[in-house]
């Protein structure tokens, strides 16, 4: 697999579109930025939330236990995952009971990381992603490349000519208000003729045992609540212990995301519907184990918020599909290097560490922190994004040497003189490629200091 | 070991130690007029809001705003001439025009409102399969925050209980917004005293 540098440098050789796509992720964090001074209680918010999701953490066995209860006495079936063959296996085996060949599904992030489509695909069963971004990455085969806004790496001109080929709109249509039109047509034939609905899980209640959904589209509703048999699957760090709690929770989500004051609908499934079936699939797949990492563990507080992507100086120029992993940007570089640290090992590299992650984040999660720490653990194990060791171990025996370093100092000023502007030649080194150095100075402040001691 | 024990048990060996379940205050809202902000953010989010003296004129204000529709669904007993729920399959109520829904209380600060399952008339997927939601809302329900939301709604066993604060939508293409995604394309709220 490639790095993400190298995939990054990839998306940057077109230019504009690099442009285009750091504007419109920057015009997104602008508005959650205003959205967040309409709460004077903000910050209290951000504390309040982080420690509730400790509290759970450090009860989440109790918790899970409280939910499994509460949930089977409010008549639902509750399933547990140790991984994602476990949770796929789950999931195709209600599909067999009820004879289901056609399931539609909303945003869920752990079925990505669980690659349920797939699997499904591979089983016959016919999957519909129903949220409009979803369906249209899933029309062209991609993954999603933002965990809010699957899309948003796409031109209107591409969704339309995906949408001409696949649901027959006119040729050459690119207004968003048709294309979402042809969408609504198509994806109700899909709502009525479906017999499963699988949805992901914003928040699982200990309280209550139901389990909230937040969508703008209302594309999770129609589906649960036009078929017979709903899923909902769920990350087990997605607890929380009271109802109440969703106030906090609420009231950060889609502020941090997209700027609104809270999702269009925000849903809280409790019982099944009459005659209907209520499964929810508690999962595993690696969570326990970040659990045990003390230094790692706050990532498990993510709400799936996308801030820190937004914000994120790297992420937005280069794209979520430079990642590589299923979900990108900074809390990924930091979520997926404990589940393969060879192959992610390269993400926790892909940061300036500006910070500017962790001070959106809405609970807090010390991302920045993380991802220097996860980059300690990547240079021990010997892995290639570690760094040069040879190069480093010169630099810091040059640096240890005063005498050295004077003299190398003023050779390395005299070659700078001698090559002005853009210095090409110097562009073996990753940091002087697409850097011009800064002009050489006559001398040194060594040099100077001990001429105004002379002088004086 | 079964697949809950194992988990379970990986998490008794790896959690953290205690940490305190803070005590969440009932913030409420700092601005002077509830009414007034709840309508502000409703219309800010794509909503349209209509008024009413008495409750009998609900039909009146729908009239108005929806002068084509055809099919006029509501749960409210009190509007007789409008059809009733008469089918538990969901489905029947695709082609629905208009749907008119009781909410049992509205936000300010973000214009959501809480509906349960009984003010769909038992359809749950009434409010989302409707082209257009009418939402009555009286201005005494009117609350600030979403603290004081879920304080005054508890946790009784609403079987299904959703907070909506507008229209469809989706801007999932080049981040324009396009109001009427897979649900309702419009929402209007009608405010009774």
């Amino acid at each position: 697999m490639m790095s993400h540098a190298k995939k990054a440098a990839i998306f940057n050789k077109d230019e504009a579109r690099t442009d285009w796509h750091d504007a419109s992720l920057w015009m997104v964090r602008k508005k959650r930025d205003f959205a967040v001074t309409e709460i004077p209680e903000w910050e209290f918010l951000r504390e309040f939330a982080s420690d509730i999701k400790s509290h759970t953490l450090s009860k989440l066995d109790e918790y899970l236990e409280s939910f499994e209860k509460a949930a089977t006495q409010n008549g639902a079936i509750v399933h547990w995952a140790t991984d994602a063959k476990e949770h796929n296996d789950i999931v195709l085996s209600i599909l067999n009971k009820h004879h289901a060949k056609k399931m539609v599904k909303s945003k869920s992030m752990l079925t990505e990381e669980c690659h349920l489509n797939d699997f499904l695909d591979a089983h016959k069963i016919e999957v519909i992603d129903s949220d409009l971004g979803e369906r249209i990455i899933q029309l062209l085969d991609e993954p999603p490349s933002h965990i809010v806004l699957p899309a948003i790496h796409l031109k209107k001109e591409e969704i339309g000519e995906l949408f001409h080929k696949e649901l027959h709109t006119e040729k050459g249509a690119t207004d968003p208000q048709y294309l979402t039109e042809a969408a609504r047509h198509h994806l109700r034939e899909k709502f009525h003729t479906a017999q499963v609905a699988l949805t992901g899980v914003n928040f699982g209640i200990a309280e209550t045992g139901e389990v909230v959904v937040c969508t703008n589209e209302g594309n999770a509703d129609m589906g649960v609540h036009l078929t017979p048999v709903q899923i909902h699957s769920m990350g087990i760090e997605k607890l929380i212990p009271r109802r109440s709690d969703l106030a906090v929770f609420t009231r950060l989500l889609a502020r941090s995301a997209t700027g609104q004051p809270i999702t269009v609908f925000t849903s809280h499934h409790r019982k099944p519907k009459i005659e209907g079936e209520m499964h929810i699939i508690l999962v595993d797949n690696g969570r326990t184990t970040q659990l045990g990492k003390p230094d790692f563990r706050n990532s498990l507080k993510c709400i799936r918020c996308g801030a820190c992507m937004n914000t994120c100086p790297i992420y937005r120029r280069s794209g979520g599909h430079s990642y590589e992993s299923t979900i990108p940007g900074p809390i990924g570089s930091i979520l997926t290097p404990g589940i393969d640290l060879k192959k992610y090992g390269n993400l926790p590299f892909a940061s300036t560490l500006c910070g500017s992650c962790t001070d959106v984040c809405p609970v807090k999660i010390d991302i920045h922190d993380q991802l220097y720490k996860w980059r300690q653990i990547v240079s021990e194990a010997g892995l290639p994004e570690g760094g040069n060791k040879t190069l480093m171990g010169m630099l810091g025996s040059g640096l240890a040497a005063p005498r050295f370093f004077h003299r190398l100092g003023n050779l390395g000023r005299k070659i700078l003189r001698l090559f002005p502007g853009n210095e090409k030649f110097l562009s073996f080194t990753i940091w002087t490629r697409e850097r011009n150095l800064p002009k050489a100075p006559v001398e040194s402040f060594r040099d100077w200091y001990a001429k105004q001691a002379k002088n004086e | 070991m079964s697949s809950k024990a194992s988990i379970l048990s990986k998490i008794k060996a790896n959690k953290p130690n205690p940490w305190p379940l803070p005590d969440v205050p009932v913030f409420q809202t700092s601005a002077p007029d509830k009414k007034k902000l709840f309508i502000q953010i409703l219309e800010r989010g794509g909503s349209k809001v209509g008024y009413v003296d008495h409750i009998t004129k609900v039909v009146d204000v729908v009239a108005s705003f929806f002068p084509d529709r055809l099919r006029t669904l509501s749960t409210l007993p009190y509007l007789e001439d409008t059809e009733k729920i008469t089918s538990l399959e969901p489905k029947f109520y695709e082609g629905t025009d208009v749907a008119i829904v009781e909410g049992v209380l509205g936000v300010a600060e973000n214009g959501a409102i809480w509906i349960t399952e009984k003010e769909m008339g038992g359809i749950r997927v009434l409010p989302f399969i409707t082209q257009h939601l009418v939402m009555v809302v009286s201005e005494k329900s009117l609350v600030g925050t979403m603290h004081e939301a879920y304080k005054s709604i508890g946790s009784p066993n609403t079987d299904f209980g959703v907070f909506i604060a507008g229209p469809s939508k989706t801007a999932d293409i080049e981040q324009s917004l396009v109001i009427g995604a897979q649900g309702a394309r419009s929402l209007l709220v009608i405010l009774t005293p």
